[in-house]
């Protein structure tokens, strides 16, 4: 199979912004080079929905487009499209990861593409995904010794990248926290306090800067500072997301709401934000909703035709509000 | 310093006649070797921890209704599965209404796919009529989270209940919902029984199954109308009261026996439609407006290898998968493979047709489209695909079921050399 692959495509969609420095490095480590697609825009956007079925998510019309860029684009010889499976009952996917090497491959077949997939079992079980990792390395005519090592490597830099954002989101909740007192202490009363707005949305939605660009340019635009809810620790938000929910199904999802425990005291206000018909969000959008009293909720959902003006109004007035909350009401306004 | 304290205590209680000499009254001299102590009585105690009775099953208790969302025809096998393995009473929910969408359109999130509407308007509805205790099932898709968003939902809505959620104890499989059963519904239960009864849940779950697949089979060239339908309520009726899995085996015979001896009028090459698709909406007629009795009404030979004992009862994903190798490589969702099978299985065996029926937001289906897409131009077959949704008209789906069975029936007839389709546009026999 792997003969003549020398250069692999890695779409830019999807779980590639939860696991992409994983792949990048696991193929860079066998010795291939690797080719990202290009950052989405519209043009991206538009080959992904001509390619799709009309009901498809927005994520999954982006990926699409991503997949058409690549094949378009010409660098690689194969394109690395995996099938996270949604079998695990706590910590599974959306079914729409799990079906996405047919439905890429009956997509396209009729480019002449080649397309390098392969099926993780459990991805939060490291051991079982390791075993699919190294099979894929097998069929990529790597020893089992350079595919364990492959394997090592990638992870080390998965978890590398993962917990230097963890970091840094930690740094700058601390210095908010600080700079907060600052402003309390204040006696001309000038100091504005800062406002944190924690953004709940799958990191394919939340880190693409055509789906999310926008929104998080408006939030900080009106000075206000975003942290992400996918860049908190994964492993102790997805324990934590038992006290919320026992049956949640996704583990995506409970890794955003175990951010949402964890940050609750230290945040003014959360956006939650889903593409449009995104199948987990549907439930889970309106669970938070429910049951998250205290912080203020902004609950948008977007899809390919919003222009940006309708999101910024809205945000515009999440935030005045927030920013009236915080002066105390009515009573000191 | 405390044992200079120690031995003038000693001393000062052999100074003292010692306390057995005061009981006994009897003079005991100091080197006497061996003394009889004489030990007063003491109290007798209650015993702090009486010895528990063997605990006994209660065979009497307060009965309790219980409600299973509505699906399809599969009402008797779950009123069996509560009276007899449950050991409750079971809340028989009338046909729904346009009110049951209503309430549950009304009580969902928007967005969420239409089972989910259907099923809230199923549960607001039986707890109107009295329900204690509702059933949700879990799954591997949203399906697997309905039951604890339901819940919460009718929660905050006021309503009292109790609700068997089988989302929880899915990790240990049938022994986990086991205890969730005891744990939620009736710690009665006699197990043993109940196994049995069971796995009789499971045999008439086949046999609805079966039941159905010759109804719809032969349905559309009854002589007599309304015959099938007429001996398709009855087999239901005798299901519903059926007791044990002789029961069950002896009402299936009759029944069958009764739908075979109807007089039919088949047609030596009748148009046959197969019904794919989603586990809820292909299969419910309420869901789906009765789409297979509207193909049956048009006479067409209708399959549908989906159903809840081919999903369930008798389920090989890895082996079934083998068929359409060159189609999926992977399970692609939950009904996926059996959607793709199917579709695979009816084009070789020459349907006319294919329909491919799910709900608004099924994503698992809506990923097989691009696939079904690539078997219809391989085999040349027609597929028509049908989104349900809340507001479906149902004048809108007849308008594409009738276009859709003239084409098929043209084609079917010139295939067989019977008509031609030329310039004067008209048929001619």
């Amino acid at each position: 199979m792997a003969d003549e692959v020398r250069v692999i495509g890695i779409p830019r969609g999807l779980l590639f912004y939860k696991y992409g420095v994983m792949w990048q490095t696991f193929f860079e480590e066998l010795g291939f080079k690797v080719v990202l697609s290009p950052k989405t825009d519209r043009a991206v956007f538009e080959a992904g929905e001509a390619a799709s079925v009309d009901e498809v998510c927005l994520a999954s019309k982006v990926y699409m487009g991503h997949v058409v860029a690549l094949l378009e684009g010409g660098e690689c010889d194969a394109i690395f499209v995996p099938s996270y499976n949604s079998g695990d009952v706590r910590a599974g996917f959306c079914t729409k990861y799990q079906s996405l090497p047919d439905l890429v491959e009956a997509t396209f077949h009729e480019r002449a593409a080649k397309f390098i997939t392969m099926r993780v079992q459990k991805a939060n079980d490291h051991k079982s995904a390791r075993l699919d990792f190294i099979e894929l390395a097998h069929r990529l005519n790597a020893s089992p010794k350079q595919a364990l090592r492959a394997y090592k490597q990638a992870m080390r830099a998965q978890e590398a990248a993962n917990s230097s954002r963890v970091s840094s989101q930690q740094e700058t909740l601390r210095l908010l926290t600080k700079y907060r007192k600052v402003a309390a202490s204040d006696p001309t009363g000038t100091e504005q306090a800062p406002l944190v707005i924690l953004l709940v949305a799958h990191p394919y939605i939340a880190h693409d800067p055509y789906i999310a660009g926008d929104i998080v340019a408006a939030i900080e635009g009106m000075g206000a500072t975003v942290i992400f809810a996918d860049e908190t620790d994964h492993a102790t938000a997805f324990k934590r997301s038992f006290d919320f929910s026992d049956t949640l199904p996704w583990m995506i999802n409970r890794e955003l709401v175990g951010a949402i425990l964890q940050t609750y005291d230290k945040i003014d206000g959360i956006v939650l934000l889903s593409a449009f018909p995104c199948g987990p969000d549907s439930m889970f959008d309106d669970a938070v909703m429910r049951n998250m009293h205290g912080v203020p909720i902004l609950n948008l959902m977007i899809d390919a035709q919003s222009g940006s003006a309708g999101m910024e109004t809205r945000i515009e007035s999440f935030i005045d509000i927030l920013r009236f909350q915080g002066k105390g009401r009515y009573l000191n306004a | 310093m405390p044992s200079l304290q120690k031995a003038k205590n000693m001393l000062e209680s052999l100074a003292q006649p010692r306390v057995e000499d005061t009981t006994v009254q009897v003079k005991v001299s100091d080197d006497a070797r061996t003394q009889v102590v004489y030990e007063p009585e003491e109290p007798r105690r209650a015993i702090p921890f009486p010895r528990l009775k063997k605990k006994l099953k209660r065979d009497r208790h307060k009965r309790t209704k219980v409600s299973v969302f509505r699906y399809a025809y599969y009402d008797p096998a779950f009123k069996f599965f509560v009276e007899q393995v449950l050991d409750c009473d079971y809340l028989q929910l009338p046909k729904a209404t346009k009110r049951t969408m209503d309430l549950g359109i009304q009580n969902s999130s928007d967005y969420v796919c239409t089972p989910f509407k259907h099923m809230m308007g199923d549960w607001i509805e039986a707890l109107e009529l009295g329900a204690d205790i509702l059933v949700q099932v879990g799954g591997p898709c949203r399906l697997g989270y309905y039951g604890e968003m339901q819940e919460q939902i009718l929660r905050d809505m006021g309503y009292e209940f109790t609700m068997l959620n089988f989302s929880h104890g899915i990790e240990q499989g049938y022994f986990g919902w086991g205890k969730e059963v005891l744990k939620m519904v009736n710690p009665d239960i006699d197990i043993p029984y109940g196994v049995k009864q069971l796995l009789a849940t499971g045999h008439m779950l086949s046999l609805l199954d079966q039941a159905r697949d010759f109804y719809m089979a032969n349905g559309g060239f009854e002589c007599e109308r309304g015959a099938f339908r007429h001996a398709w309520e009855d087999f239901l009726d005798a299901m519903r009261a059926a007791t044990d899995k002789a029961e069950i085996d002896s009402a299936y015979a009759r029944s069958m026996e009764e739908m075979r001896a109807i007089p039919l009028n088949k047609p030596a090459n009748p148009v046959r439609i197969g019904i794919i698709g989603e586990l809820y909406t292909a299969i419910d007629e309420n869901s789906n407006l009765g789409l297979d009795e509207k193909l049956m009404d048009m006479g067409v030979e209708v399959y549908r290898t989906l159903n809840f004992s081919n999903r369930y009862t008798h389920y090989n994903e890895a082996n079934l998968r083998r068929t359409i190798s060159e189609y999926a490589q992977y399970d692609m969702g939950p009904t996926s493979t059996m959607t793709l099978a199917a579709a695979k299985k009816y084009a070789q065996l020459g349907f006319d047709g294919l329909i491919h029926a799910k709900c608004a937001g099924c994503t698992p289906e809506i990923d097989c489209i691009p696939v079904l897409r690539r078997i219809s131009e391989d085999f040349h077959i027609p597929v028509l695909y049908l989104t349900y949704d809340t507001e479906t008209s149902d004048t809108g789906l007849m308008t594409r079921l009738e276009a859709f069975y003239d084409m098929l029936y043209m084609k079917n007839v010139s295939d067989a050399g019977g008509v031609t389709v030329r310039s004067s546009g008209s048929l001619r026999r």
